[in-house]
């Protein structure tokens, strides 16, 4: 129920989804500008690339939730209400990967369209990778943002505390994708999809127990 | 000493000295370093 | 004596042993016939290193236990161990790439202790940032320990990470690094800069944890 009021907010300031749209567009178009064909082969920086831009976009996605919340004085409201405060964790948990999923969704497409990278074999298990990543992603962005919020300098507050947990997933993700994109099976990165998934049971589940700390009185 | 030793085995031993002088001097700098903020930080109270 | 006295002591003690130790890596201790003297950074990078972990480590458990028992000894405690941390890592991350260059090639390596202490660096940056940003003692405590719980549990992801990255792309070696038995002479300098670095860790908190109740002090009268 909080997460559709959230996302019934986020539908009214349309303005955010557009931006972390127009963001991804953007940061994907800066990449292709600033390589050179001609001395890397575009498959060996694409994953990077892709992820990179999704991590921005991420980052987007986290202020935004808040601060809407801020700027509506919901939080209060919500933390009075008997809904417990690991509800309300995932209720966000889902809103944002909804949010991210969707920017995703934009991002992709571009992604492979100024790219030329061939995904349509691999579709499949390329949107397993991204969800699975976008998860753990969230999973701490969520729980953070929420404490980033009620400090001076939020914007700049996150991604310094947010970045250093998200190398394992990212890296992870970027090697999966790689795989994926050059043809190679999965049986060759079981070990990285392991590490995605263990990430997010552990991270899902310490973030939703840790959260009602961070919205206490 | 070691080099002796490695001289008369023939053995060529890589003359990076310089490297280990920097280190060892970089991590006294800071650990010395902090230290000493340390004191002078709990003196001024 | 008071905890900050003490500190000093200690922390002196440690100094000085330090300087033992630079004496007995550097003059005492047998060269290393591959990679030249430029091996006798491990003695001091190595300790660093764990050191540089194992603030973490402490600052995680501080951390769980904080929010248990919400003893304000605690936050005070994994503060300190955070300031610490950040210079240990310090020294990891200078004597790192200082090492690297003669004995890779290059100055920077994503080899595991590198990429660990680096990613344990910004960790520490972000806790002491976050400390700093919050005025209020409860809150700012809170939120510390969220982070110090998370920055513990995110410790063993790094470690697999950066095997598996490693199995999949071996560095480039110029000389082959240190074999893990090391010959006696040498495991004992190793054990001994272990030893002072565990002092000068013991020193440094003392005198950071007593600076901080200082502060807090002052603030209130």
């Amino acid at each position: 129920m909080i997460a559709r009021k959230d996302l019934v907010l986020e539908f009214r300031t349309r303005t955010a989804f557009l931006s972390a749209a127009v963001f991804t567009a953007l940061v994907l178009t800066v990449f292709n500008f600033g390589r050179d064909p001609t001395a890397v082969p575009t498959l060996d920086l694409a994953p990077s690339i892709l992820w990179v831009t999704f991590t921005f976009a991420a980052m987007l996605a986290f202020n935004r939730a808040f601060q809407l919340e801020l700027e509506n004085d919901a939080l209060d409201a919500l933390l009075v209400s008997p809904i417990s405060r690991s509800s309300l964790y995932l209720a966000k948990f889902v809103a944002n990967c909804v949010f991210v999923g969707v920017v995703e969704c934009v991002g992709l497409p571009l992604f492979v369209l100024f790219f030329d990278v061939p995904v349509w074999g691999v579709l499949a298990p390329l949107a397993g990778v991204i969800a699975l990543a976008t998860v753990g992603f969230v999973a701490v962005g969520t729980l953070f943002s929420a404490m980033v919020i009620r400090t001076r300098f939020a914007e700049l507050m996150l991604p310094v505390l947010l970045l250093p947990f998200l190398i394992p997933p990212l890296v992870g993700a970027v090697q999966v994708t790689a795989a994926l994109l050059a043809g190679r099976p999965l049986s060759e990165v079981t070990g990285w999809l392991r590490l995605l998934a263990a990430y997010d049971i552990v991270f899902l589940a310490l973030a939703a127990v840790l959260f009602p700390t961070t919205v206490n009185e | 000493m070691a080099d002796g030793v490695a001289s008369l085995l023939a053995l060529d031993v890589p003359q990076n000295g310089g490297y280990m002088v920097a280190a060892y001097i970089v991590a006294a700098v800071i650990l010395a370093g902090y230290a000493l903020s340390l004191y002078r930080r709990s003196r001024n109270r | 004596m008071t905890l900050a006295q003490r500190g000093r002591w200690v922390t002196l003690v440690g100094l000085i042993l330090l300087a033992g130790v630079y004496v007995r890596a550097l003059a005492f201790t047998p060269t290393e016939a591959t990679q030249g003297l430029a091996q006798k950074i491990y003695y001091i990078h190595v300790p660093a290193a764990v050191w540089a972990e194992m603030s973490m480590i402490f600052i995680g458990l501080a951390s769980v236990f904080f929010l248990f028992l919400k003893d304000p000894r605690l936050d005070r405690f994994a503060e300190a161990s955070a300031q610490v941390g950040v210079i240990f890592a310090l020294v990891v991350l200078t004597t790192g790439p200082i090492w690297g260059k003669p004995i890779w090639g290059t100055w920077w390596t994503w080899d595991a202790r590198l990429t660990l202490t680096l990613l344990l660096f910004f960790i520490y940056l972000g806790y002491l940032v976050l400390r700093g940003a919050i005025t209020d003692p409860g809150l700012r405590a809170r939120y510390a320990a969220v982070i110090g719980i998370c920055g513990l549990v995110l410790v063993p992801f790094i470690h697999f990470s950066v095997l598996m990255f490693r199995t999949l792309h071996p560095q480039p070696i110029v000389l082959k690094p240190s074999a893990p038995s090391l010959p006696g002479v040498m495991l004992v300098t190793l054990l001994f800069s272990f030893g002072v670095f565990t002092i000068l860790y013991i020193g440094f908190v003392m005198q950071t944890y007593a600076i901080a109740v200082a502060n807090e002090t002052q603030v209130d009268g």
